[in-house]
């Protein structure tokens, strides 16, 4: 009896985790931020910046959309936590995809036609395999809440 | 999985935003179990029938490939 009630309290406590989310509102400060850090990320080409500005910018980028997939819709029904849940699905198998599959021959072929020293090729860069599943997230999700109107 | 909501809601002269806004569920989710694209889970399908005052037996049914 006492092992089932401490069970029953670990579920509670896995689901608080597992069912976190950010309210509505956080949408637009997750859109705000994220196209803060790309218009920075493009400006910052023109001009002469620390080494330190480009991840702090990237991750900038990152965190914005993490808090758009974070948030809520202004009606989060059963329905949408299914639609959430296949589009995390999906976004995790297209990110290990693509960090195995894609980038590394990616950066193989950008190492042959810029003529580097090879030392690119067969590295993942955590950046892009991140973005590659957040907007793999937030795209179907968002394609299949507009297929279902 | 078939279901009778889209005659349900014609006898109480429902709009799918009506239904899904006394259910508390976006109008996509009435659109999407009225299609069968979307199977409700059992506390949505017992709102169902105390909305239209009938059982859950007479709006949902089983198919032959179910």
């Amino acid at each position: 009896m006492d092992n089932y009630s401490s069970n029953n309290s670990d579920v509670k406590k896995l689901e608080r985790w597992s069912k976190f989310q950010l309210p509505t509102y956080f949408k637009r400060v997750g859109y705000i931020v994220s196209l803060l850090g790309v218009a920075l990320l493009i400006t910052k080409a023109f001009f002469d910046v620390p080494d330190w500005v480009k991840p702090v910018l990237s991750n900038m980028l990152i965190l914005g959309l993490l808090i758009i997939s974070l948030s809520k819709e202004s009606i989060e029904d059963e329905f949408i936590v299914s639609l959430r849940s296949q589009s995390y699905r999906l976004a995790f198998v297209f990110g290990v995809a693509y960090a195995v599959f894609v980038l590394p021959f990616l950066n193989y072929f950008v190492d042959i036609i810029l003529d580097t020293s090879g030392e690119a090729s067969f590295q993942v860069s955590v950046f892009e395999v991140l973005f590659c599943m957040l907007t793999i997230q937030l795209l179907f999700f968002n394609k299949s809440k507009k297929a279902h109107q | 999985m078939k279901n009778t909501i889209k005659v349900q809601r014609a006898i109480k002269n429902l709009t799918q935003e009506q239904l899904a806004s006394l259910l508390g569920v976006s109008r996509q989710t009435i659109n999407s179990i009225e299609k069968n694209r979307y199977v409700p889970s059992t506390v949505l399908a017992l709102k169902l029938s105390k909305v239209f005052d009938i059982s859950v037996n007479e709006i949902f049914n089983l198919d032959d490939t179910d």
